[in-house]
């Protein structure tokens, strides 16, 4: 075994000055201090003859930390590289300075076979253009300035990463040759194998920190998402081995690794679920496996993975209620033959107002029913939500406001809005429950002069059951069905200097239609108001005065 | 001691009472807008059709065209059916190859619909003296037949617009080659 002591200043002696050497590090250095200090506990602890054997193999030093199961910050420091090592495996350099040396290892030629230089920090970035960052550190500070360019405002942020499957495959390997090499020595029967840290933890270990640091927030559960995407132009076969009643059984579950055709093959790039997937079949897998069954020693690369950075919100919602005051704009955008049909409509007189303040790339309109162009809504307004996609930056409170106000202050009052305010998730479940009630203000007009008698008649009628056969001017669209619909209260509003006109307020079930409860669709909804009162009845303007819901209502 | 609960209260109340007023006063119109006799639903959302003669003198039918399409077809008021003393007495869908009061359209691609040429027969009409054959004026698919006229066709000597004989058909022919070709459409608007 190798002098620890001597070999430990030594290292020392090195990683200080591989920290001096590199710029950029926003890690003060008596914290570096501590988890060089800890990281030399940590490799101390690791069986020598075992940590030799997978450097000859090609496995770079971060692989070779979280195969062993070593988890946490350790990953970040800068210090890491195989002259740490080698003060275990008591390799000597001979005549050499030292600081060059260390400056020599520190930039590993050889990509490791294991990750595919990915814990190497080294990669293709989306011009093909092969990048090498020196340490945790440089990577981070390029993912931060990506951040930083495309101008989001964030608060926190999560690290998603996505590897090739070959790196699995590739783990599976190493694991078994390991466990059939060492499995009888006593620090394997401790299982560090078992623990092993999949290489996206280890990433994720590397980059956490510095992200932080240099992002000024923390890492976790987050709206923010910055995706780094690994993939392997060459193709790559996910051999998932199963167990079978003969012992070893391939199933090839993509192209052929002779193939290099970049067409047939192009990125495989895998999501979470594929990883699981591949996981899992190399879970099942038995230990009297033949060697065929896996390739060792491991493929040597030529070529870094392709990475692609992504930076994404999740959507961002806006609750509150619309009013509409005009008859002649929808509630949706309408467009029938390039034709706009009304001068505008609330989905985009909203959703224009809110987007570009958050900087999103789009955005999707939500409301709770709906009601014609030539509907007003009126009273306390009908709830909305509007979907913010990838919005780069979340207005405050204050600016929310700001925009409730702008959207009310339009020239054109075409359109108000209450209670404005962002939502979470919470804001779909308010928007589902259930089917409200409505409560509407109809204009109608008889064909014989209205009588006391008749407001009467209308106003006993409680809870009152129509049925509704599907009106002839949605018919085109809509199935032919006859709908049982509850109209729960009525009452007469006469109307000053007309003896055949009148208001008529009405409560009904949601789903009920309002004018054809009027007309009566010729005979096609009975009851209907021409039935109840023997005569001819027609409805000029509706206006809808509430919708009973809970959601988004003035606190 | 001020109790400013109760004061709170008290400007809600207000609050919303001032709410109230407002909506109430953008829902009443104003009466010198509003016309003596409105437009009804059929002459604001239809336009309606006048077959005269339809393949036999007196045989007057009209059919209301909808925006989206679909047709009401019925028996016009000067129909020669109207003209015997006893008025309609029966209605009989089942005409042709089958009773069209049983054909069952289901779902928004209205399965089940079948099509019919502007001659085909819809139904009969019968009065003590005669019987009637009404025609589908227009070619397309029948959607839904009036069938309370089975049990009630009364109803049509009534002449009240939504009582008469009133039958969907979802035709997207009209206004082109039928129109010149069969009859003399004319188009009745105020």
């Amino acid at each position: 075994m190798a002098n620890a002591n001597t070999n430990n200043t030594e290292a020392e002696h090195v990683s200080i000055d591989s920290e001096a050497a590199h710029v950029i590090s926003a890690v003060e250095e008596c914290h570096d201090d501590d988890d060089v200090g800890a990281l030399h506990d940590v490799v101390q602890g690791l069986p020598s003859h075992a940590v030799k054997d997978l450097l000859s193999v090609g496995v770079c030093t971060r692989c070779i930390l979280r195969l062993f199961g070593i988890r946490g910050n350790i990953y970040s420091i800068s210090a890491i590289s195989p002259s740490i090592l080698n003060s275990v495996i008591g390799e000597q350099r001979h005549g050499e300075d030292i600081s060059s040396n260390s400056k020599e290892s520190e930039f590993e030629e050889v990509l490791c076979a294991l990750c595919l230089g990915i814990l190497q920090f080294t990669y293709c970035d989306d011009k093909e253009i092969p990048v090498k960052k020196e340490s945790a550190n440089d990577m981070a500070v390029a993912i931060s300035e990506l951040v930083k360019r495309e101008g989001y405002q964030i608060d926190s942020f999560s690290l998603e990463v996505s590897v090739p499957p070959i790196i699995l495959e590739n783990e599976h390997s190493v694991r078994l040759y390991m466990k059939r090499k060492y499995g009888t020595e006593p620090w394997f029967q401790g299982g560090p194998f078992s623990q092993s840290i999949s290489a996206k933890d280890a990433l994720k270990f590397s980059l956490a920190k510095p992200l932080e640091t240099l992002l000024d927030c923390k890492s976790g559960i987050s709206n923010f998402r910055i995706g780094l995407t690994f993939s392997h132009k060459a193709s790559k076969v996910v051999q998932s081995v199963a167990v079978s009643k003969q012992g070893c059984k391939r199933i090839k579950t993509g192209n052929s690794i002779d193939s290099l055709d970049d067409s047939v093959a192009g990125d495989i790039k895998c999501s979470d679920l594929a990883d699981a997937t591949v996981e899992r079949s190399f879970d099942g897998l038995q230990d009297n496996e033949s060697s065929e069954c896996f390739k060792f020693p491991l493929q040597k690369v030529n070529d870094a993975c392709h990475l692609v950075l992504l930076c994404q919100r999740t959507p961002i919602y806006f609750g509150g209620r619309y009013l509409k005051y005009s008859r002649n704009v929808s509630q949706t955008r309408w467009i029938i033959d390039d034709e706009r049909m009304g001068e505008a409509s609330v989905e985009e007189i909203i959703g224009s107002n809110i987007q570009p303040l958050c900087q999103g790339d789009n955005y999707k309109f939500h409301a709770a029913g709906r009601e014609d162009i030539d509907v007003r809504m009126l009273g306390s307004g009908r709830p909305f939500l509007v979907e913010v996609q990838n919005a780069h930056r979340i207005p405050s409170e204050a600016f929310v406001r700001e925009i409730e106000t702008n959207i009310n202050n339009l020239e054109n009052k075409l359109v108000g809005v209450k209670n404005l305010k962002v939502v979470g998730i919470e804001g779909w479940t308010m928007m589902r429950e259930g089917e409200a009630e409505k409560q509407y203000a109809a204009l109608v007009w008889i064909s014989r002069p209205l009588e006391d008698v008749d407001l009467d008649s209308i106003s006993s009628l409680k809870d009152m059951q129509i049925l509704q056969g599907t009106p002839i001017r949605v018919l085109h669209r809509r199935s032919p069905l006859q709908r049982e619909k509850i109209i729960h209260w009525m009452k007469i509003e006469r109307i000053g200097g007309s003896s055949q006109y009148f208001l008529l307020h009405l409560c009904t079930q949601a789903g009920t239609y309002i004018k054809e409860f009027v007309h009566g669709d010729l005979g096609r909804t009975h009851p209907s108001i021409g039935s109840i009162l023997g005569c001819r009845a027609e409805i000029l303007q509706l206006d809808v005065t509430d919708v009973k819901m809970d959601c988004f209502l003035t606190e | 001691m001020k109790d400013h609960s109760v004061d709170h209260t008290i400007n809600l109340e207000h609050e919303q009472e001032q709410e109230q007023d407002s909506l109430h006063r953008i829902l009443v119109p104003d009466v010198r807008d509003l016309p003596l006799t409105p437009p009804s639903a059929i002459e604001s959302n239809f336009v309606s059709y006048f077959a005269p003669d339809f393949t036999k003198p007196g045989h007057d039918q009209y059919v209301y065209r909808h925006a989206n399409g679909l047709c009401v077809i019925g028996l016009a008021r000067t129909h020669v059916a109207f003209k015997d003393t006893s008025g309609i007495t029966a209605v009989d869908f089942n005409v042709g190859k089958s009773d069209r009061s049983g054909i069952k359209v289901t779902g928004k691609r209205k399965k089940n619909a079948q099509h019919f040429e502007s001659n085909s027969a819809l139904c009969k009409v019968n009065t003590d003296d005669a019987s009637y054959i009404v025609r589908c004026c227009v070619k397309g698919s029948l959607l839904e037949v009036n069938d309370r006229l089975i049990k009630q066709p009364g109803l049509l000597n009534s002449l009240i617009e939504k009582d008469t004989l009133l039958l969907s058909c979802q035709n997207q022919q009209i206004g082109s080659k039928s129109r010149g070709r069969y009859w003399a459409l004319k188009s009745i608007r105020n």
